[in-house]
């Protein structure tokens, strides 16, 4: 599905990813590393906020290089921002609807989605009425993550979900996702290395820029280095 | 503290008093001021359109305006149309030049620091300004139309009638564009490219054409105004760039977004103008009270931040 190799980029003169490559089919795969490894900024490249300096971007076969953040929505690459970047003056509802409106393959089953959401994330159906920007920061994570599925995506990046959030929410907000790599393709960057593992199938670790290693999820739990580095054992 | 709800009650009650010893007093000072606040409402509110959405102070505003009412006096003198037959051709035409005007300029300073913005738009201002001067010179140019000169008697008084319609349009286009923004796809779309574009364009949508479409709306909003501006006023060069002032203090005193606030603030800047109209020793500051009430907005709203 999305194939990247040798990808080189950064701001300015500064590299921030140097030469990685990457592939997620149809399953759920964990991108690690810790703070400035370049996790969002490999992330913004995918999505065309930022351009490649080297290396290429495959989404099913194409070149995506070059193509515009919303070209990206349009071909279903839906994106759960770290900042969430939810429209704060709209309800709720209208936040899920213009995740599928301007989106040809998800256009025409704006109700249906929405409710199959309301059943994924229950609290929204009681608050579909209420500013996004009114609600707290759990709340609002999960608007982000219903608002992408709307686009009925093929594949779904989370950047960073866990942050800022509770640790029951964190639970919850990956019990979804358990949930939600049965039916899309699943690309999630985090620092909470032990619940995602929980939910992928496999992982990458990016360190300055670079992948410095690539397992399962079972073979990442064992690893000396992510047991050293991630989980503090 | 006090509720916002007890806050709007007691200035309502303070605005219904004051204009009921207005219209006691010198009961022209409120239908003016009326009709003034129509004037600039209108002329504002697709300036808060474009800096709401597409977040740009366009200081050519006033200017656009004049440039249609050019066009407009022009095209009604060759075809020996009435202005009011040209207000949507205006419209439809300053929407074109709008989007032009769009993709040539405003797009490419969109991610530029404000100042860059202001230089660009002033830029744009001078030279709206003086291409009209060089091709028509500075003198005015006015129609004669009969109707503008309709008037009611009530007693004593006696007042024009046809600057209303400014009212009406401006009360148009203020819920025109609510319904807009709120009820229709394209307009939640656009609203959404207001609030967060990093976001709008997340889900799908083509933030620079929306911008594009918004700035088009608002100068074609501004093109019809200035076909309709042609019926009541002379036009010279510089007769759009008090507007461009007027309708930026307008919704600094409104608030960036705030459509029903510039009404408001109009309402307030129309009747304070003619209050001073109506003295023959302030008479000539009528043209300045703008600069005062932005101060004392400004002023206000530094001191609630540092309260709160």
């Amino acid at each position: 599905m999305l194939k990247i190799q040798g990808l080189e980029c950064g701001y300015g003169r500064m590299k921030v990813i140097d030469g990685v490559s990457l592939e997620i089919g149809n399953e759920s795969v964990g991108l690690f590393g810790p703070n400035g490894a370049g996790k969002t900024t490999l992330i913004n490249a995918v999505m065309g906020m930022n351009k490649p300096w080297k290396g290429s971007i495959e989404l099913d076969g194409t070149s995506i290089v070059g193509f515009e953040t919303h070209v990206m929505a349009r071909k279903g690459v839906a994106l759960v921002p770290q900042e969430r970047e939810l429209f704060p003056g709209m309800s709720v509802e209208d936040n899920l609807r213009l995740g599928a409106v301007y989106i040809p393959h998800a256009k025409d089953s704006i109700q249906e989605q929405m409710e199959a959401m309301f059943a994924l994330f229950p609290i929204l159906k009681e608050r579909r009425k209420q500013l996004a920007g009114t609600m707290s920061g759990g709340q609002q994570r999960m608007v982000a993550i219903a608002r992408a599925l709307m686009s009925k995506p093929k594949l779904l990046i989370l950047d960073e979900p866990s942050l800022g959030l509770q640790p029951s929410i964190v639970a919850e907000v990956f019990d979804v996702l358990k949930e939600l790599k049965k039916t899309v393709s699943i690309l999630v960057t985090e620092q909470n290395v032990r619940e995602s593992l929980k939910s992928i199938d496999r992982g990458y670790v990016l360190e300055n820029g670079k992948i410095v290693l690539e397992d399962t999820a079972k073979g990442l739990e064992t690893n000396p280095h992510v047991l050293k580095s991630y989980l503090g054992l | 503290m006090m509720a916002p709800k007890q806050r709007t009650a007691i200035l309502a009650g303070l605005a219904v008093i004051g204009t009921i010893a207005l219209l006691a007093w010198k009961p022209t000072v409120v239908i003016y001021g009326l009709q003034a606040a129509g004037l600039y409402a209108s002329i504002a509110i697709p300036m808060g359109l474009i800096l709401g959405i597409v977040h740009i102070v366009n200081l050519a505003h006033g200017e656009i305006m004049m440039v249609a009412s050019y066009a407009t006096y022009f095209a009604c003198k060759a075809l020996g149309m009435d202005p009011l037959l040209a207000i949507i051709p205006a419209a439809l035409v300053m929407a074109v030049f709008g989007w032009v005007l769009f993709q040539l300029t405003i797009k490419r300073a969109l991610k530029a620091p404000e100042l860059n913005q202001l230089i660009l738009t002033f830029g744009i201002a001078i030279a709206l300004s003086q291409s009209i001067n060089l091709i028509f010179t500075s003198q005015t140019y006015k129609l004669q139309l009969d109707y503008v000169s309709s008037s009611i008697d009530i007693g004593d008084l006696s007042f024009g009638t046809w600057s209303f319609v400014f009212v009406a349009v401006a009360i148009l286009f203020a819920y025109g564009l609510k319904y807009f923004l709120t009820k229709t796809t394209t307009g939640k779309a656009a609203l959404a490219v207001g609030q967060n574009p990093r976001g709008a364009a997340i889900v799908g949508i083509d933030v620079n054409r929306m911008d594009a479409l918004v700035f088009g709306l608002a100068i074609a909003m501004v093109g019809g105004m200035g076909a309709l501006f042609l019926t009541k006023s002379a036009i010279f060069p510089s007769v759009g760039g008090p507007f461009t002032m007027k309708s930026f203090c307008l919704i600094a005193m409104a608030g960036v977004g705030n459509i029903p606030g510039i009404l408001g603030a109009s309402l307030l800047l129309g009747i304070s103008e003619n209050i001073l109209r109506a003295f023959r020793d302030t008479r000539a500051w009528a043209d300045i009270v703008f600069f005062v009430l932005i101060i004392v907005v400004i002023m206000s709203r530094s001191l609630k931040g540092r309260k709160s």
